[in-house]
């Protein structure tokens, strides 16, 4: 192993771990959080029978974890960064307050997430169309340029201030930023799993690894048109192709 | 030369026998061959400086694309087009690969015209003793006997002063890099190692290995420059979108090519990655394959690992030599830093530089900084704790024997002219020991500055990041009780004035540790 590859590694490895945790516990919680959204029946209901079912404390809960458990693992890159190029002494501090302020985009953009979920389920619990419907605004700003656009923001890592208390103003505003561009590049696909309370750890996973897939694309000029993310594609075949496969 | 009876020798440009040896003049005729396809040839000229970087603007504006080309097909575009590896431990190999590619074609054509089978691709060695200037062949507009269409030669080629005097500046250039015990190294402030950081597929990574940073960058900006009428356009060399497309590009990696082997050679613990990302290369992590077009019409697909016995390859050099000083001894350094403990220990023997690769931030300066017109200045501030630590590592070198390494690093350098180049200088604040006056830490040329700092290039803009080994300096600081300070100044001086309009810019200049 090289002496980035310990570097990386470094970082990597209790950040999965968290994300493990939030998995396990997403998927032995079940009913202690609310991570998506509660139809008490299937007729159309107001929003407010819908908030009686799903408090916004619960709701708010069970989007944490999810971020946790999804997002974490998106993390790495600009974990490491944060990590780098702060003192020693500081680098527990300066990731907290990455990770703080990543949050709190995420968090804010939970604040207009669940509410339109919710108005989604409000006209019933005709979950396929919703979904469909959901899936369909995904798919459109999955091929557009600002989707492409967020992507690409989200893989830079800017210069930050190495002492207090500029370092913790710089790392928070990265986290933030970081956030909003995650935000601007996940919004749509974050609802599908929302919308679905049957298989909502199922869509969790797939959105999840669809997601880690993208961030794994370099950067590329913005544009109308289907991306896959090819990278994981080949690495599939190769692996798929490879001799400890076939055995 | 090595022992070994190989097909192809590769011969020093300057030493061929005239201006136009039989070897310059050949390629001077494949390149002309190369040159008369079209841009969606594979084996074309154009189509092989793509392989490198294409820039449509840039080829445009110096009259390289036109309306009426037609591109190949996106397939082959996907394939072949913007390949380069730079900032990446894949530089070294990616670039052998594309050398034998570019031979192959070139020879070609040179054996369709009547030329030697044999024939192979001269290196121009600028560090020999008058041989820093651009080879005649390139220099002149015209073929030997006077006739004005040389290929060789292209226009936008400015040199160091922007007036078109063509030479590499040997106070410009060095080959410490030669010294680096490892191969690869880490992107997060400390060494990035003899042949760079461990990554995928990078086509233009922000840190950039020690061979890359020096001579290679820099020759390309010496040879390159900038227009002397727009400091914003480079010559053609100087930016990697467009290097390909003149020929004294293929002579320059010719030697860096050598200068690889040189490497391995002196002394054989230098040796190539094992790991097997790099041993197969980015297509085995599901990344873009290394892959080139043959004048037989097929594409050759290779692997560092391939590209690393150089045994098995069927070229070899006229010169492999020992170019550099050798290593500073760990031993003499040791003797340095503990002049009493030298007297009755032996320090013969230790190995070169510790390896150590625990990189610590030791100190930074407050705010990114703009460089415009002559020259800039900032201050880096060090945390106490890691001064400390790294004079504690210093004042104990006699008893471990392996004292911290320290580098200076611009990070986050943005801007749109690649030609730029600067000194950098390091001196302690007042109060420190007056003995220490400025000491110069290193040179430092912006090849992808452009690329990289564009908001959805391969780097999402956050630009290049250079690391500058300042270990002798701190030795001197320490040496002289001028340590002890709270912060040292950074002076950085452009070769030429930077315009505003170039937007240089540096995000933090910091300072680490590498050691245990």
């Amino acid at each position: 192993m090289t002496a980035a590859a310990r570097e990386r590694a470094r970082v990597r490895r209790p950040v999965l771990l968290v994300s493990a945790a939030a998995w396990t516990l997403a998927v032995s919680a079940g009913h202690g959080v609310a991570m998506t959204i509660h139809q008490p029946v299937s007729a159309p209901v107001s929003i407010g029978l819908l908030l009686a079912h799903n408090h916004p404390t619960s709701l708010a809960a069970g989007w944490a974890l999810m971020l946790t458990a999804m997002m974490l693992p998106l993390l790495i890159a600009p974990l490491r960064h944060v990590h780098d190029r702060s003192f020693p002494q500081r680098r527990p501090k300066a990731m907290a307050l990455f990770v703080g302020g990543y949050a709190a985009a995420w968090m804010a953009a939970g604040a207009l997430l669940l509410p339109a979920a919710l108005a989604i389920r409000s006209a019933g619990d005709d979950s396929a169309l919703s979904v469909v419907l959901t899936a369909a605004v995904a798919l459109a700003w999955q091929c557009s340029p600002y989707k492409q656009r967020c992507l690409n923001r989200g893989h830079a890592h800017p210069s930050l201030a190495a002492a207090a208390p500029a370092a913790d103003r710089d790392v928070l505003c990265f986290g933030w930023a970081h956030g909003m561009w995650c935000i601007g590049s996940c919004w749509a696909l974050m609802l599908v799993p929302l919308l679905m309370p049957r298989a909502h750890l199922t869509a969790m996973a797939a959105v999840s690894l669809w997601l880690a897939a993208e961030r794994m694309e370099r950067p590329r000029l913005p544009g109308w048109g289907w991306r896959a993310p090819a990278k994981t594609g080949r690495l599939l075949k190769a692996y798929l192709s490879s001799d400890r496969f076939r055995t | 030369m090595s022992n070994t009876n190989k097909r192809y020798l590769r011969r020093n440009v300057w030493e061929l026998g005239s201006d136009w040896g039989d070897d310059i003049l050949w390629y001077a005729r494949g390149v002309k061959a190369m040159k008369a396809r079209v841009l969606a040839a594979p084996t074309g000229w154009r189509f092989y400086a793509a392989i490198h970087g294409i820039y449509p603007p840039l080829w445009t504006l110096y009259g390289y694309l036109t309306p009426t080309d037609q591109p190949p097909d996106q397939g082959e575009i996907d394939r072949y087009w913007d390949q380069c590896q730079h900032g990446s431990w894949h530089f070294l190999p990616w670039h052998r690969g594309y050398l034998l590619a570019f031979e192959a074609n070139i020879r070609a054509a040179v054996v369709a015209a009547g030329g030697p089978q044999t024939w192979a691709l001269p290196y121009w060695n600028y560090f020999k003793p008058n041989q820093s200037a651009l080879p005649p062949a390139f220099a002149s507009p015209d073929w030997p006997d006077g006739q004005g269409d040389n290929p060789l030669f292209v226009p936008q080629r400015y040199g160091p002063a922007g007036d078109g005097n063509v030479f590499v500046d040997l106070s410009q250039v060095n080959l410490d890099a030669m010294t680096e015990p490892d191969f690869t190294g880490v992107g997060s402030g400390g060494s990035p190692g003899f042949g760079g950081v461990d990554t995928g597929f990078e086509h233009g990574g922000p840190v950039h290995g020690l061979l890359e940073s020096q001579p290679h960058d820099w020759v390309h900006g010496l040879v390159g420059g900038g227009d002397p009428n727009n400091p914003l356009l480079g010559g053609l060399m100087s930016d990697p979108d467009t290097a390909g497309l003149d020929p004294i590009f293929w002579l320059h990696h010719a030697n860096i090519d050598r200068l690889w082997e040189v490497w391995r050679r002196n002394p054989t613990s230098h040796v190539d990655p094992t790991e097997s990302q790099w041993i197969d290369g980015p297509a085995s992590i599901g990344e873009r394959a290394f892959s080139m077009p043959m004048p037989d019409g097929s594409a050759w697909d290779y692997t560092p690992g391939q590209m690393s016995d150089f045994g098995t390859l069927e070229y070899d050099y006229d010169d492999l030599a020992p170019l550099a000083e050798p290593a500073e001894p760990t031993a003499l350094r040791l003797s340095r830093l503990a002049p009493e403990a030298a007297r009755s220990k032996a320090f013969a023997g230790v190995p070169p530089m510790p390896s150590e690769k625990n990189v610590e931030l030791v100190g930074a300066n407050p705010q990114a900084f703009r460089i415009v017109g002559g020259e800039a200045r900032t201050s880096v501030a060090l945390d106490p704790n890691m001064r400390r630590k790294v004079s504690a590592s210093l004042a104990a070198a006699a008893e471990t024997q392996a004292p911290d390494r320290v580098f200076l690093n611009l990070e986050n350098v943005r801007g749109v002219a690649d030609s730029t180049a600067l000194r950098v200088y390091v001196s302690a604040r007042q109060g420190a020991n007056a003995d220490v006056g400025e000491q110069f830490a290193g040179h430092v040329a912006l090849f992808g500055v452009r690329k990289a700092s564009l908001a959805d290039g391969p780097q999402a803009g956050q630009g290049l990041t250079f690391v500058l080994e300042i270990t002798k300096i701190i030795d001197a600081l320490h040496l002289s009780d001028a340590l002890d300070v709270d912060a040292l100044d950074v002076r950085i001086v452009p070769i030429l004035p930077v315009p505003e309009e170039a937007q240089v810019t540096i995000g933090r200049i910091s300072i680490f540790r590498q050691g245990r």
